[in-house]
């Protein structure tokens, strides 16, 4: 797993209370039910925690969490 | 409007007593006053209140659904739970379409509200919660209920400040007289413990100063009183039409049989001078329950401990109560939980009359004097039958519930 996968699975986990066994790279926003308004949260999070400006429709186009990662990756490498 | 009273088949409660009706009655019939220094007012003008003990939010509610709910909404869940099993029903199994919600509140979620607004004064508009206003608006209060019980028929949160619980309940009487549903989950929640809500009370002068003597602070219908303490909690009662739930053969615990509502039409805050409004809702419940004055045998007063509530409201009931019923403030203990203490009063009357006893107005030690009531010193045996419960909003709403034995 790489860093960042870590990363955003802390946030899953501690801020938007999602249970750790759910949170794996095939996992979709709906296998670990996170609605529209969490998403937003996520959004903020990712800022706040990494200063990365991603907007909660880019995270929703993310079909996967391993997808998420990915764009993460993708902004950090560009920033 | 004898023949539409309604059955109270459970009760919920969250208080400054504890978590659940078992350490809530005994709180308040042991006298045992609960005001304490809050550490969260440490800067405040006021650093008293009344919290309730050992509330786990992630324990009861689970961390995924408690993050998302105000402390408001948080309690009225736990209670409202604790009430379905008290009335031995089963949210998976009802008729959720029947299933009403009617709360009452104050002030919605302060808490959040406070919170965001530090983020947009530090950080700005973009960093805002999304759930700023999912969490605070104070009709999530039902509607939060709703989801979690599986109750999909009338819905609503009702606002008359510090009589909001008794004001939900008479309003959940209502609706199942004229049968809009079968089973109503009424009462009230409150969670406004806030620096700004309480730099606003104590401008008002409405809250005690005693923070020498933190546990004497709440003493309704004393000399030396100087103000209510304001505390948060919830209080829910599963309300059935009274032949429905002898039909099902539940556990009637009481029953609501009268419900008087009026406006002082008066002042923004102070109540009337000879409480002509609170008066009117007294004679409108008791109307109701085809009663009269003479039939009462206990009041559970608003008594907040303010020096202008309790005198007017011992005038009114001297003067309507001749036969001198045994009054009692449950306040001294609890604190003053604003919209959800109609609720939780409710809940205390109707636990009043099912024991058979009249908890005691803790922290009165000399009746102020010129109050001419029997006020419960000491925890009494009480065979009354039928007793009123007051409450009294900022606005000059009154709400008043007759509550019979079952």
């Amino acid at each position: 797993m790489s860093v960042r996968f870590e990363q955003i699975k802390e946030i899953l986990v501690n801020n938007l209370k999602v249970t750790p066994e759910q949170v794996t790279p095939e996992a979709t926003w709906e296998d670990i039910e996170l609605d529209s308004l969490a998403m937003v949260e996520l959004s903020l999070m990712i800022e706040q925690e990494f200063g990365l400006e991603i907007g909660d429709d880019e995270l929703l186009r993310a079909p996967t969490i391993g997808a998420m990662v990915g764009l993460m990756e993708e902004r950090s490498t560009t920033a | 409007m004898p023949g539409n009273e309604v059955a109270v088949t459970g009760l919920g409660l969250v208080t400054p007593g504890g978590v659940g009706v078992g350490p809530s009655w005994t709180a308040v019939l042991e006298g045992r006053p609960t005001a304490a220094v809050d550490p969260a007012l440490e800067d405040g003008p006021v650093r008293i209140s009344c919290r309730v003990p050992g509330f786990d939010p992630d324990a009861l509610l689970g961390a995924r659904r408690a993050y998302r709910l105000d402390r408001f909404t948080q309690f009225a869940l736990v209670a409202a739970r604790e009430a379905i099993a008290d009335a031995g029903l089963d949210p998976e199994t009802w008729d959720g379409a029947r299933v009403g919600v009617v709360l009452g509140c104050a002030d919605g979620g302060p808490e959040t509200v406070e919170r965001q607004h530090h983020v947009l004064r530090d950080r700005g508009a973009a960093k805002v919660s999304p759930l700023l206003l999912p969490m605070q608006l104070p009709n999530m209060l039902a509607g939060q209920a709703a989801m979690e019980f599986r109750a999909s028929g009338p819905n609503l949160v009702v606002a008359t400040a510090c009589a909001s619980g008794a004001t939900a309940i008479g309003t959940a009487r209502d609706l199942l007289a004229l049968d809009r549903c079968d089973i109503v989950l009424a009462g009230g929640s409150e969670a406004m413990i806030t620096p700004l809500v309480m730099a606003g009370f104590a401008q008002m002068g409405a809250l005690s100063r005693r923070e020498d003597d933190p546990a004497g602070a709440s003493r309704p219908f004393d000399a030396d009183r100087d103000g209510f303490v304001a505390a948060e909690g919830a209080g829910v009662l599963v309300l059935e039409r009274t032949a429905d739930a002898r039909a099902r053969g539940a556990r009637v615990r009481g029953r609501i049989v009268g419900y008087g509502a009026t406006a002082d039409a008066h002042h923004m805050t102070s109540p009337h001078p000879e409480g002509a409004g609170l008066e009117q809702a007294l004679r409108a419940a008791l109307a109701d329950a085809g009663a009269g004055p003479a039939d009462v045998g206990h009041v559970n007063a608003h008594g907040t401990a303010t020096p202008l509530n309790d005198l007017v409201e011992a005038r009114v009931l001297s003067r309507m109560l001749t036969a001198r019923p045994l009054v009692t403030s449950t306040k001294g203990v609890t604190g003053h939980l604003l919209g959800a203490a109609g609720a939780v009063e409710a809940a205390l009357t109707v636990l009043t009359l099912e024991q058979g006893r009249v908890p005691p107005t803790a922290n009165l030690t000399r009746l102020d004097p010129r109050i001419d009531i029997d006020v419960a010193a000491a925890p009494t045996d009480t065979r009354a039958d039928l007793a009123l419960s007051n409450s009294c909003g900022f606005g000059g709403q009154n709400a008043a519930l007759a509550i019979a034995a079952a």
